[in-house]
């Protein structure tokens, strides 16, 4: 604005001073040169930090990023990575455990009503299992190791001093980029085997439409997955790739995008991270606290009857038609 | 106290590259790292500008800012450096520095990125002024000396101006008082959130 | 050394580069150097840079330019076929057809004399035969520049009323006019628009011919050229007797050394020209025999034209010796095994001496660095060659050599007391040592020091050439040539009365101009000691300059000049008289000795505008240099065989400012290697465009000569002009898609490689001086 200011008034000065000098000089006199403009053709700094995000040149050395002169972005990106995404991130991650903590302090773990019977049900095999805790447990370190990055020279850093921090966070590094292989492996092996459990079917709608099992009075029933299990693998897998994906681009650096494709995906990889991070929290409180009998599924692999027969009748009933389950009480008949 | 700034006047570049040579120099900068680095705008058209670029040592500096580790820190002279101990390699400061003036050698995982380097105003590191770890991690330092960054002192044209700010600043407005233009003074809005006002 | 071996066949890297100014320049007013000085570029207030690159090539001297325009608001005027970074800075960028200097020239001289802008009195009192270029120039109205050249003809006339009117107008120029078959030519055009228009002789004014590295105007100084002996001396008898007389050595012993007369007075065969020396049959070698020994000392193999047949040459040779700190091209270029060796050699930085500034100053230069390894520098390497020929003794009788090293002072001694027609004597080693002790107290414009200082007082920096008289004499040197404004014993002079009295009843000597506080107040001729005999200034001298001069021609005394006056006494006598010992004549718009002794245009060889060839064709066949110049018939063989239909583009070359000449060292020094890693060619969008080329793609480029080609990458630009494309000349190692890294000894190879662009470059000589022609030819380019 200050320029195009100066460049208004210069304009005005020099038109004037130009009349001014044409209507003094006598009619006869020879023609002068006309001054010097040499910079008739000139770039301000303003005019190109208008014209283009990036003001990019050209530089014979081999190097992709050296042509870029100036990218103001950086500046938006700064602001997004150190304000938004810093209080973004701590509303979601610690909100959410609030109202986990809510949800346990108001509505208490949720019980088998009908009590164990003692009878197991074989829920998942050895190695859906293992699949699962090889996705889990990278999930848990990648989760940690990233939240470090943005996190933890405000929590950690005034505790142990700046040498450790770096050693550690350095070593965090190497754990967050060398633990991403193992985590989609288990990502894909997750995929393949439970996709075809996780379409979704009329019998979620109502499940959801009864509050999913959170409403005393409701009992709704539900597949081998119910709704709230068949969103978090959806949410999962997107998630999964979206930060798998934003990753590679940020662990094989230019090879694919410019700064502004690196400062998107770095933007994607931590919103997304810590959106997941919150569904994470969430699905670990349903499968640990906050329901009776939940965690022995992925535990052990095997279930309580009436744990299955109470929230996913109808894979019980589908289990016990291929012959799955033994030892079944002779007056057993499924709910409803 | 001063206020070390770099200015490069786009009038007078001409892309000789005399400073990026004087700075590889003098700081042995390995193959492959760019400190310093001329840009040609508008190449073979009219209003065509070549500009130096390196750290501008911004008063408020968005790789300090991004540090996952907080490796940077500012000296008395306002010069943006950085510990290479501390500093992770983690890539950060480069998407946040509208110049782009963080280099990383590319050795570490898959090659991506070691440790950061950049224009330190050849003022060294964190070691102790002017000790061989000084040197052979950060390169020269000429401020202890007394002296002004090398590539400005080699500059063709005296393009590229180093010094306190107020000094360099008035220094061109005088040129361009003098010549009656000048593009503006490349990057100073951005870094120092002020203009010169001519 | 080559005159003690008994050859003429001695050059130097400005045969390629500003032979033909030097030859231009001297036979227009006197000596063929940079009138001015970089510094005193700042005093101009048109700066005009045609056919030169100074940003690249000279890029400090852009502080002197870029000053200049910023402090007089001064116009920039920039004319080259390239929009280079020089073109950038421009307040006026001239895109024109490369090789049409002359009628662009002339295109500016017609609308100068139509509306009467030329400078009258001075042409009426300093220059002879300005109505012979008149008559010539009415050949070219605006109509006919544009056909030939391009530029339109406002742009033409502004430019011409801009240089002519606002002064003082300097001229800067480079390799864009000396590399031409007409480069002879070309510069005389140039120094015809300064006289013109009065822009010689004066603070910000000059022709300001830019030389191409350390120390090439000592080179060309000293005589390491085929024409001459050192000091511009020429080579007729005379000039012998004169070094005889200087070295102390018998006229009849160095006689001896040559076949015989005819040939110790014959030019040698220049740099540009020994493959055909070697190759072609005896009978069209104007010598003995065919070259058959070559000793290369710091010259790169890859900057003359023709490389693919310079690779034969190479082969035929019985020895080759090369003398450098690098391998160099010369070593891996050709398939030669045997008869080769390689001399290590310092670098200027690992030896004492002076070195010649394009601005004629000297500068005294320490041994900052020992030689390392086993490498010796020139001055000692010659004495043990010499010492190995037999005639070391003779040749360093009045040089001390120490334990193999030779003493630099004493060759500057030796200098100084030969050096009497280019005014190389009074730059003592002990004035110039003090100068560099000194160098805060001259002034960054003027170059003087102060007058009161007791060391160097009223000096001009370096004692730029003339500087005359003995050291004793202190003259502080001439910082502009031929200036009237000040006493020739300030530095002040006129221009050289060189070419005689009287011509065809015209006056050569200057029409009442003269130096200031001259007694002659008219123009007079060189001083000899009959001249001074005449003015009654004889008794001014001593008695024992006079015994010297007695010495020097006791048969004749009254015929000894000023030039081989070895007390320098009639020098000195001279100017205290406020006389420039040269004479005070006029400056040679026409210059009758030349092949055109008026500039003419003439297309180059292989030029894309076969259309003009009839009208402009180049000079005929003859025998030049001892070897036959063939360009017309070559020239004629084009246009018929349509070879600008195969090869439709024009190739020019030039420099970078990472690399410096062959590159051998610039492109071993691994912080310039990585500014530009590969050989390119720069082409314009459009013609990349039509061939399917991006940019950084692999391209394939062909000459028109013996299916010459080379790969390189692509640079698209809009640098260039449509048709117009461009390469660097430093790059070598490569050869014809081949890369010849393998061949360099172990760990000698630079670091980049890279095809040359003398592959590709073609025939074409200057008549007069030998000069190449890689400033345009013809090439095809197409996606590799």
């Amino acid at each position: 604005m200050m320029t195009s200011l100066l460049g208004f008034l210069r304009f005005i000065f020099g038109a004037l001073a130009i009349a001014l000098a044409v209507l003094v000089t006598p009619i006869h006199a020879e023609p002068q040169v006309p001054p010097v403009n040499p910079q008739a053709s000139a770039i301000t700094e303003q005019s190109l930090l208008q014209q283009a995000p990036r003001i990019e040149g050209r530089i014979d050395i081999p190097n992709e990023t050296a042509s870029v002169l100036m990218q103001p972005d950086g500046r938006v990106w700064r602001y997004f990575h150190e304000v938004l995404l810093h209080w973004t991130g701590a509303i979601l991650i610690l909100g959410t455990i609030v109202l986990l903590a809510i949800a346990y302090f108001v509505v208490g773990r949720l019980r088998i009503s009908a009590g164990r019977s003692g009878i197991k049900v074989l829920r998942f095999s050895a190695f859906e299992r293992f699949s699962h805790w090889l996705t889990a447990t990278c999930f848990v370190l990648l989760g940690l190791t990233g939240l470090n990055i943005t996190f933890g020279k405000l929590l950690l850093l005034p505790l142990i001093g700046p040498e450790a921090f770096s050693t550690f966070s350095e070593g965090a590094k190497y754990v967050h980029n060398f633990v991403s292989f193992p985590f989609v492996l288990g990502l894909v092996l997750i995929i393949t085997i439970w996709m075809k459990d996780n379409v979704l079917r009329k019998v979620d709608i109502v499940w959801l439409k009864e509050g999913g099992g959170f409403i005393p009075s409701k009992h709704p029933t539900a597949g081998r997955f119910n709704a709230g299990e068949k969103l978090v693998f959806w949410l999962a897998l997107g998630a999964g790739v979206a930060v798998s994906v934003s990753g590679y681009l940020l662990l094989f650096p230019f090879y694919v995008t410019n700064i502004f494709g690196m400062q998107i995906a770095q933007g994607v990889h931590a919103v997304i991270a810590v959106l997941f991070i919150a569904l994470i929290i969430g699905h670990i409180y349903i499968g640990t606290l906050g329901m009776e009998g939940a965690f022995e599924a992925m535990g052990t692999g095997s279930v309580d009857l009436n744990w299955a027969k109470e929230h996913h009748g109808l894979w019980l009933e589908e289990e016990i038609a291929k012959g799955r389950v033994s030892n079944l009480p002779a007056s057993a008949t499924p709910a409803e | 106290m001063a206020r070390m700034k770099f200015l490069c006047d786009a009038e007078r570049c001409i892309d000789c590259n005399a400073c990026v040579t004087a700075c590889k120099n003098e700081n042995e900068v390995p193959w492959g790292i760019n400190r310093r680095r001329v840009v040609t705008i508008n190449d073979g058209k009219p209003g065509e500008r070549s500009v130096s670029m390196a750290c501008m040592h911004c008063t408020d500096p968005p790789c300090a800012s991004v540090c996952p580790v907080s490796c940077f820190y500012v000296t008395l002279d306002h010069v943006v450096l950085h510990s290479k101990d501390l500093c992770i390699g983690c890539g950060y400061c480069f998407y946040a520095c509208p110049f782009g003036a963080p280099q990383y050698p590319k050795v570490g995982n898959f090659g991506s990125r070691g440790k950061m380097d950049k224009c330190t105003y050849c003022a060294g590191g964190p070691e102790p002024d002017g000790s061989p770890e000084e040197f052979a991690k950060y390169g020269a330092n000429r401020l202890a000396a007394g002296k002004l960054p090398l590539c400005a002192e080699m500059c063709s044209t005296k393009s590229l101006l180093a010094g306190d700010g107020e000094i360099i600043a008035e220094i061109y407005k005088d040129r361009v008082r003098k010549r009656g233009y000048g593009t503006g003074a490349w990057g100073w809005t951005t870094a120092y959130h002020e203009g010169i006002k001519v | 050394m080559a005159a003690f071996w008994g050859t003429n066949n001695a050059d130097h890297q400005a045969r390629i580069c500003h032979s033909t100014t030097v030859a231009g320049v001297a036979n227009t007013w006197g000596y063929g150097a940079m009138t001015n000085s970089y510094n005193d570029i700042r005093n101009a207030k048109t700066i005009m840079v045609m056919g030169g690159n100074p940003a690249e090539a000279h890029p400090v001297s852009l502080q002197h330019i870029l000053e200049g325009k910023e402090l007089n608001r001064a116009n920039m005027i920039v004319i080259d076929p390239r929009m280079t970074r020089t073109a950038a800075h421009a307040t006026e960028y001239v895109r024109v057809r490369p090789g049409t200097h002359i009628p662009t020239v002339y295109g500016m001289l017609w609308h100068i004399f139509k509306n009467g802008w030329e400078d009258k009195e001075f042409i009426h009192q300093r220059v002879y035969g300005m109505e012979d270029i008149r008559k010539e120039v009415e050949k070219w109205p605006p109509d006919e520049v544009e056909r030939v050249t391009g530029l339109p003809e406002a742009q033409v006339k502004r430019i011409a009323e801009i240089f002519a009117k606002e002064k003082p107008s300097t001229l800067i120029w480079a390799m864009g006019q000396t590399q031409y078959t007409f480069g002879t030519a070309n510069v005389r055009a140039s120094c015809i628009l300064l006289l013109a228009t009065g822009n010689v002789g004066g603070f910000g004014s000059g022709a300001n011919i830019f030389r191409g590295h350390d120390n090439v105007q000592g080179a060309t100084d000293l005589g390491l050229d085929v024409t001459t002996l050192p000091l511009y001396y020429g080579l007729d008898e005379n000039a012998w007797r004169h070094w005889c007389r200087v070295w102390e050595v018998d006229y009849d012993s160095m006689l001896s050394r040559f076949v015989d007369k005819t040939f110790m007075q014959t030019a040698g065969i220049p740099s540009t020209r020994w493959f055909d020396a070697t190759l072609l049959p005896k009978d069209q070698v104007s010598q003995p025999d065919n070259m058959k020994a070559m000793f290369i000392m710091g010259h790169g193999g890859n900057t003359i034209t023709r490389m693919p047949q310079a690779v034969k040459g190479i082969e035929a040779l019985d020895l080759l010796v090369v003398c450098d700190p690098y391998p160099t091209t010369w070593a891996v270029l050709s398939e030669r095994k045997n008869g080769t060796y390689l001399l290590p050699a310092g670098t200027s930085f690992e030896m004492n001496g002076t070195r010649t500034a394009s601005n004629r100053s000297l500068q005294w230069g320490e041994q900052i660095v020992k030689p390392i390894f086993e490498c010796k520098n020139d001055y000692d390497t010659m004495y043990l060659l010499a010492r190995k020929l037999g005639f070391a003794d003779q040749m360093f009788k009045n040089i001390k050599v120490e334990n193999g090293s030779v003493s630099a002072e004493d060759i500057l001694r030796e200098i100084n007391r030969g050096g009497w027609s280019t005014g190389y004597c009074g730059q003592s080693p002990e004035r110039l040592k003090a100068h560099m002790r000194n160098q805060s107290k001259f002034d960054l414009v003027t170059l003087r020091a102060p007058k009161g200082d007791l060391e160097v007082g009223g000096d001009v920096y370096g004692l730029p050439w003339p500087c005359w008289g003995t050291p004793e004499f202190k003259h502080p040197g001439t910082p502009v040539l031929y200036n009237i404004s000040l006493p020739v014993k300030e530095g002040g002079g006129t221009f050289r009365a060189r070419f005689g009295v009287e011509r065809d009843g015209v006056s050569l000597l200057s029409n009442g101009s003269y130096s200031r506080d001259s007694e002659i107040k008219d123009g007079y001729p060189e001083f000899t000691l009959s001249v001074l005999k005449r003015l009654g200034w004889d008794k001014d001298l001593t008695a024992q300059e006079m015994a010297v001069i007695q010495q020097v021609n006791p048969a004749n005394p009254d015929a000894v000049s000023w030039q081989i006056d070895l007390s320098g006494g009639i020098q000195r006598v001279a100017i205290e008289h406020g006389c420039i010992p040269y004479g005070n004549g006029k400056a040679r718009a026409n210059a009758w000795n030349l092949p055109d002794p008026i500039p003419v245009h003439r297309e180059v060889i292989f030029t894309s505008r076969p259309d003009l060839v009839a009208k402009y064709p180049t000079l005929p066949d003859a025998r030049q240099f001892r070897v036959p110049n063939i360009g017309f018939t070559i020239q004629k063989a084009a246009v018929d065989k349509g070879v600008v239909k195969q090869f439709p583009l024009i190739l020019t070359s030039g420099r970078l400012v990472e690399y410096e000449g062959g590159g051998e060292e610039t492109r071993s020094n691994k912080w310039l290697a990585e500014l530009k890693q590969f050989m390119f060619v720069e082409i314009n969008p459009a013609d990349a465009a039509e061939r399917g080329i991006k940019e950084s793609d692999w391209v394939w480029v062909t000459g028109p000569e013996g299916n010459a080609k080379a790969k390189m990458k692509a640079l698209v630009t809009e640098r260039m002009g449509k048709g117009v494309a461009w390469m660097p000349y430093h790059f070598a190692g490569w050869f014809e898609g081949v890369d010849q890294r393998s061949k360099y000894p172990k760990g000698a190879d630079p670091i980049v490689l890279g095809e040359s662009v003398n592959t590709l470059t073609t025939y074409g000589y200057d008549p007069f001086t030998g000069m190449q022609e890689p400033k345009a030819t013809l090439c095809q380019i197409r996606a590799a």
